[in-house]
């Protein structure tokens, strides 16, 4: 048989096709300066940000993740911002605030002569109308019927208007530029809570235009940040522009943001790679290595604002014993399983607040260091000279905090079968695993951490140690901690503040219910040329001070 | 034929209400109370259970799934829990880039994939026959994440000839307004070559990684068909009149080996419109998969209920239309 001659227009098939695909790398002669194919990092002017994933909407008040959060911060305003990469606060809408002699009633003067992006004036009653929305279920915009919560809101404040449990008893327009929020007990945090990042300033004129589709895409978001909304491409990337008009003079650096979703963090790393993106957030700390081995990318550690704990619950007969659960303490080579699972992405301390509050924690404590033998002296001192039975639930997720669960809490189970606890280690399904902690008598010992809404002391111990946070450890309650929590809550003055909270500090190191492991610090990555990128540990930022060099 | 046809489209009630029974079932049956997955680490169990009232988890699972049905039947898929935009809406919108993805990945599972298995029916046992065959059955076996990520480092971040994920780059995306979200269409109806260009070259790595599977499987359906074929009576008649041996093989044989093959084809096209979710999200290509892989993370229940069934039904329909044209081109197949 003569094969040859059917060969050719298989051949012709195979060179077509060899064709088009080299053709598609080539360089099109189109007017812009770069060739789209070609990954020599984005275009000047236009910056490239890969989420890892997309927002539930731009509608502030009324989400809660990360995602959201971030596009926000480049579209509104607080009436709060905070110091760059700090905690600290910096004027924003707001010019200054003060709080009246009995700590009930916070008076914000405003920014005179800021519009919003389509052109409304920002005023306090603009203010009024976003905090009526979040705060009042009756609130003819709120469009509640729609599906709307504004569930933070509740978390934050204690309830909505109309509830008892409400902190906030009014808010009052005094004039244009002045706005008051009167409360029915003293919050020392408030300032923190209004000017996280979940309450950005909206235009009024554009809600009542868009109604309940408000923040969707395809519909309407207009603050007074940085940027101006110009189009959600729903599941691919969110295109921002420069806001000509803003008030911070010369800012923003860049003309064109956009906001790609990448969900797969190994796809995050390869665009970044590729140039096919700026900056990217929340990389895996096992990825740390690849960003170095690449010369065009800089390894950036979020400051940390988190802890992962190990909770011991007192309702279990051993660790009812304080002495038991300081030899728990002292069991677990806390540096050395940092190191092991973070690197340099962690730190750990005796502190359940992060290192970025250390204005509020005690300069007192003796760190458990680890020490076997003194561990071992202990339980036989609470009467388990041949230690117990425990058993320690991990998490099934990843989360920012514990990254990899369950080797972790197989070292926590080596490191107390060396002192004759022995672990039995469990988890559950996610869902099942944060409602069953609750339930009583609860887990024996269990992981978890926490990420909080605001920059205080306050958003770490009022959600884990006051009297209503205490169900997942056996309704363990300290008066003590119970009255400075309040008194926390209820005091002005930042020195005194940190008196209170240094002496809570104390107390729960040695009660030991919650052990602070680690305050770990996600991993971000940018490319070389990205300058003036300042990681907030707030967990997100505004990019209007980032420059493409 | 009619009749044929309208008896076929019945048939395909009890399936589609088999499917969605099957999504729900499955959906609520894993342990996890999407709830609680919603308010997080920081809510008190009275929040939980506010949020449950207000997503109706509260109620009677078979009302649940009653009420899911009675709007389904109006057409009607709720919205997502998460974003409360309406499962329609995103549906239209995403809709076009998984077509247009799983179109280009079956073009390049054709245009690999029926040569090669031409070519080794006709080196039927040699040693291009014998790599041919196994190299299909790596390609079926290739587990697709990893072959995903590795077309990525090797063609964008290596040898960056290709870009790395996307539909389209961030210079040509920021002013292209899209008229149908199908992208190449849309670049085609402005005559904007440039985009054209940036909108072929994302979709060469994801449609490879698509059709892999696809390829493999049509390589060895050729092959089979055409063995079949080359040793009917009719070849060799033609053989022996002296007609040139690729008019044989393209004209004779292959004619009458497409049936079964266009077969596979159809199949696997619906295979594609749903198989996508891996593929989608490695390479964030914003389409139904990596849109129900997001739901099934944030537990929406109405996105992945929605997609599902969509994707489902999809599927069926296009099985039918296999079904009706093979009915319509094979003379040897009597519709009942």
């Amino acid at each position: 048989m003569n094969h040859k001659r059917w060969r050719f227009p298989l051949l012709a098939a195979v060179c077509a096709f060899a064709i088009i695909l080299s053709n598609c790398g080539n360089p099109t002669n189109n007017n812009q300066s770069e060739n789209p194919t070609t990954p020599a990092a984005t275009q000047q002017g236009v910056l490239v940000y890969g989420s890892g994933g997309q927002p539930v909407n731009l509608e502030p008040g009324n989400i809660t993740d990360g995602n959201s959060i971030i596009v926000q911060q480049q579209i509104y305003n607080r009436l709060i911002e905070f110091k760059p990469g700090t905690t600290e606060f910096q004027p924003s809408l707001a010019t200054s605030w003060s709080v009246s002699a009995d700590g009930k009633v916070w008076t914000f003067k405003l920014r005179p002569g800021v519009k919003f992006h389509d052109g409304s004036d920002f005023n306090a009653e603009a203010v009024k109308f976003n905090v009526e929305r979040w705060w009042n279920p009756q609130h003819p915009n709120g469009y509640r019927n729609a599906g709307k919560s504004y569930e933070i809101w509740q978390q934050l404040f204690g309830g909505f208007k109309g509830k008892s449990e409400s902190l906030l008893q009014d808010v009052v327009v005094v004039d244009n530029s002045t706005i008051q929020f009167k409360l029915k007990q003293p919050f020392a945090a408030f300032p923190a809570a209004i000017g996280s990042g979940y309450f950005g300033i909206a235009s009024p004129a554009a809600i009542k235009k868009a109604a309940a589709s408000y923040g969707t895409p395809g519909s309407l978001a207009v603050g007074t940040g940085p940027f101006i909304f110009k189009e959600w491409r729903t599941g691919d990337r969110i295109l921002l522009e420069k806001n000509p008009n803003y008030w911070k003079k010369g800012d923003p650096k860049i003309n064109q943001l956009v906001i790609r979703f990448i969900t797969d963090p190994a796809a995050r790393l390869a665009q970044l790679r590729a140039g096919q993106i700026d900056f990217t957030v929340d990389l895996a700390p096992d990825q740390r290595k690849e960003v170095e081995s690449d010369a065009n990318l800089v390894a950036i550690p979020r400051p940390s604002f988190n802890v992962g704990y190990l909770a011991l619950n007192p309702s279990y007969k051993p660790l009812g014993d304080a002495k038991v659960r300081q030899a728990i303490a002292l069991a677990i080579n806390n540096d050395q399983i940092v190191q092991a699972f973070w690197g340099n992405l962690g730190k750990h301390d005796s502190h359940f607040t992060p290192p970025s509050l250390n204005w509020a924690q005690s300069s007192k404590i003796t760190e458990y260091n680890y020490n076997p033998q003194k561990a071992k002296q202990l339980l036989a001192q609470a009467g388990y000279p041949t230690g117990f039975d425990l058993e320690l639930w991990y998490m099934p997720v990843s989360r920012p905090y514990f990254p990899t669960p369950k080797p972790i809490a197989e070292a926590f189970a080596a490191d107390l079968s060396a002192i004759g606890i022995r672990v039995k280690l469990n988890t559950k399904d996610w869902a099942a695993y944060l409602s069953d902690r609750r339930k009583p008598p609860g887990f024996q010992a269990f992981m978890l951490g926490w990420t909080p809404d605001y920059g205080d002391p306050d958003s770490f111990y009022y959600p884990h140690f006051s009297p209503a946070a205490t169900d997942d450890i056996g309704n363990w309650k300290n008066d003590k901690v119970t009255q400075l929590l309040n008194l926390g809550r209820a005091t002005g003055d930042k020195a005194a503040r940190a008196k209170i909270y240094a002496e809570v500090d104390e107390i729960l190191h040695n009660e030991a219910v919650r052990l602070p492991i680690v305050h770990s610090q996600p991993l971000l990555a940018k490319r070389k040329n990205i300058e003036g990128w300042i990681p907030s540990p707030l967990g997100s930022e505004s990019f209007e001070q980032i420059e493409k060099k | 034929m009619w009749k044929y046809i309208a008896k076929r489209l019945l048939s395909l009630l009890p399936v589609l209400l088999g499917i969605t029974l099957l999504v729900f079932a499955l959906l609520h049956l894993i342990p996890g109370d999407p709830a609680v997955v919603l308010s997080g680490e920081r809510a008190t169990p009275e929040q939980v259970e506010a949020l449950r009232q207000q997503l109706g988890l509260d109620r009677p699972l078979p009302l649940q799934y009653l009420a899911f049905l009675e709007k389904l039947i109006r057409f009607d898929f709720g919205t997502s829990i998460i974003s409360g935009i309406p499962i329609a809406d995103e549906i239209k919108n995403r809709w076009p880039a998984t077509f247009e993805l799983s179109v280009a990945a079956i073009l390049v599972a054709i245009t690999l994939g029926i040569p090669a298995g031409i070519f080794a029916a006709v080196r039927k046992n040699s040693w291009l026959d014998n790599l041919l065959m196994s190299g299909s059955l790596i390609g079926v076996s290739l587990p697709v994440y990893w072959l995903g990520l590795l077309l990525i480092y090797l063609f964008a971040v290596n040898l960056q000839l290709l870009p790395p994920s996307g539909r389209i780059s961030v210079e040509t995306g920021f002013n292209f307004k899209a008229i149908t979200n199908f992208y190449v269409m849309d670049a085609l109806f402005k005559f904007d070559i440039a985009t054209l260009k940036d909108v072929l070259a994302h979709l060469i790595l994801p449609a490879l990684t698509l059709g892999t599977i696809p390829l493999a499987i049509i390589a060895r359906i050729t092959r089979s068909a055409m063995l079949e074929v080359l040793l009917q009576d009719y070849i060799r008649t033609a053989k022996a009149k002296g007609v040139p041996a690729y008019l044989v093989i393209f004209q004779h044989a292959l004619k009458n080996a497409l049936l079964p093959i266009s077969t596979t084809i159809g199949l696997q096209f619906g295979n594609l419109l749903g198989g996508a979710i891996l593929t989608e999200t490695i390479f964030s290509w914003p389409g139904i998969g990596s849109w129900i892989y997001e739901g099934i993370l944030a537990r929406d229940y109405p996105v992945v209920q929605g997609g599902v069934v969509f994707v489902s039904a999809t599927f069926v329909l296009i099985n039918l239309l296999v079904d009706i044209s093979y009915a319509l081109f094979d003379p040897r197949i009597q519709y009942k």
